[in-house]
């Protein structure tokens, strides 16, 4: 199988949604369901340059039919929306399973749709590439690999959106500092020692955080599904 | 088997390498293509002499001023070539082979087809069938 990447004129939806707020820095499609009479719940990633509330972001959309606004767990200037749309007004995504192609990550972000899917080999390729040709203009490739198997299909973010509220506020700022700091760098750029005087808090508090996170992390990948 | 190597700049020294080890055969005959923006293939040839087998038969060709896919494709007919290789000069940040507008339009093209193989410095169009 051939993974690829192209890029395409904004467009349907995301464009809409990009246009409402200038504060809207990238929006991803986390997943899509179909409902009825041609519909689709659509659930998004939106990001924006700054912290907003769930209100002005439902105020922000009248003419949408958004189900759910929800604040990512990770990121303050981060929303999960969950709206309901007509498939036409995500036409990549309808082209992509169309011509069954797999979408992995649907982005809109600086007027360009960035979409990584994967093919079965190379006519399919150009089969796909010329149906996005003719519904959006033109289409740009920009990278390609190859791959054994199909992948996980949207919803990268998964793992973010799993862990929203399975950390505690201390645990995650703990996480984002080892993180930030380099410390699950290999080899590791800082000390459990320097990232406790950077929070102010002792090294086995620190140590705790960090196993309670390794902890629930386990849990998610081996516990019970919930 | 034919393989066409495009040469689009002289520091493909990777590229080159990666194809006369890992794709050409023996008794094959390999054809350096380069873009007239390529004046000269020396340093290449000279990076890559060791590799030399002395049962491939080697050309360097080069495309027209102002060339198009159509000229290459053609020129592929006429060397009934079975492979394209093609330098892949930049990964993209999740490493996948960055696609320029060569090998886009080569790529997309109506009248070549076959199997598409990603190396490490090369991608790999083989296989090749022509329509038209």
């Amino acid at each position: 199988m051939l993974r690829f990447e192209f890029q395409i004129r904004l467009a349907g939806i995301l464009s809409h949604i990009l246009d409402v707020s200038e504060q809207v820095e990238s929006i991803e499609i986390d997943n899509a369901l179909p409902v009825t009479d041609g519909g689709v719940f659509l659930f998004l990633t939106v990001k924006f340059d700054d912290t907003v509330s769930e209100t002005d972001i439902a105020g922000q959309l009248p003419d949408m039919d958004v189900v759910n606004v929800s604040q990512a767990a990770v990121n303050s200037q981060m929303y999960y929306l969950c709206v309901v749309t007509e498939l036409a007004n995500v036409s990549v995504l309808s082209l992509l399973t169309d011509q069954q192609a797999i979408p992995h990550r649907i982005v809109g972000e600086d007027s360009q749709l960035s979409v990584v899917a994967s093919v079965r080999d190379w006519n399919h390729l150009k089969t796909v590439a010329n149906t996005i040709e003719d519904e959006h203009g033109s289409l740009e490739l920009i990278g390609t690999t190859q791959t054994e198997s199909v992948g996980f299909p949207l919803g990268g973010d998964k793992i973010k959106q799993s862990m929203s509220g399975k950390l505690s506020d201390a645990q995650l700022e703990v996480l984002e500092m080892a993180y930030q700091m380099g410390y699950f760098k290999v080899p590791q750029e800082v000390t459990a020692e320097e990232i406790a005087n950077e929070l102010d808090i002792s090294r086995s508090t620190l140590s705790e955080r960090l196993r309670r996170v390794e902890h629930n992390f386990c849990a998610l990948l081996f516990g019970p599904r919930q | 088997m034919t393989t066409i190597i495009i040469i689009k700049s002289v520091d493909q020294e990777p590229t080159v390498r990666e194809v006369l080890e890992s794709v050409v055969d023996g008794d094959d005959t390999v054809c350096f293509l380069r873009l007239p923006t390529v004046r000269c293939l020396g340093s290449l040839v000279q990076a890559v002499n060791p590799m030399i087998n002395y049962g491939v038969d080697y050309t360097i060709n080069c495309l027209p001023e102002g060339y198009d896919t159509a000229d290459l494709v053609e020129f592929a007919i006429d060397v009934d070539a079975n492979r394209i290789c093609i330098g892949i000069s930049e990964k993209t940040l999740t490493g996948k082979a960055r696609i320029d507008d060569l090998t886009q339009s080569i790529l997309l093209h109506d009248d070549i087809s076959g199997d598409v193989v990603v190396g490490d410095h090369a991608i790999i169009l083989e296989e090749l069938d022509y329509d038209g």
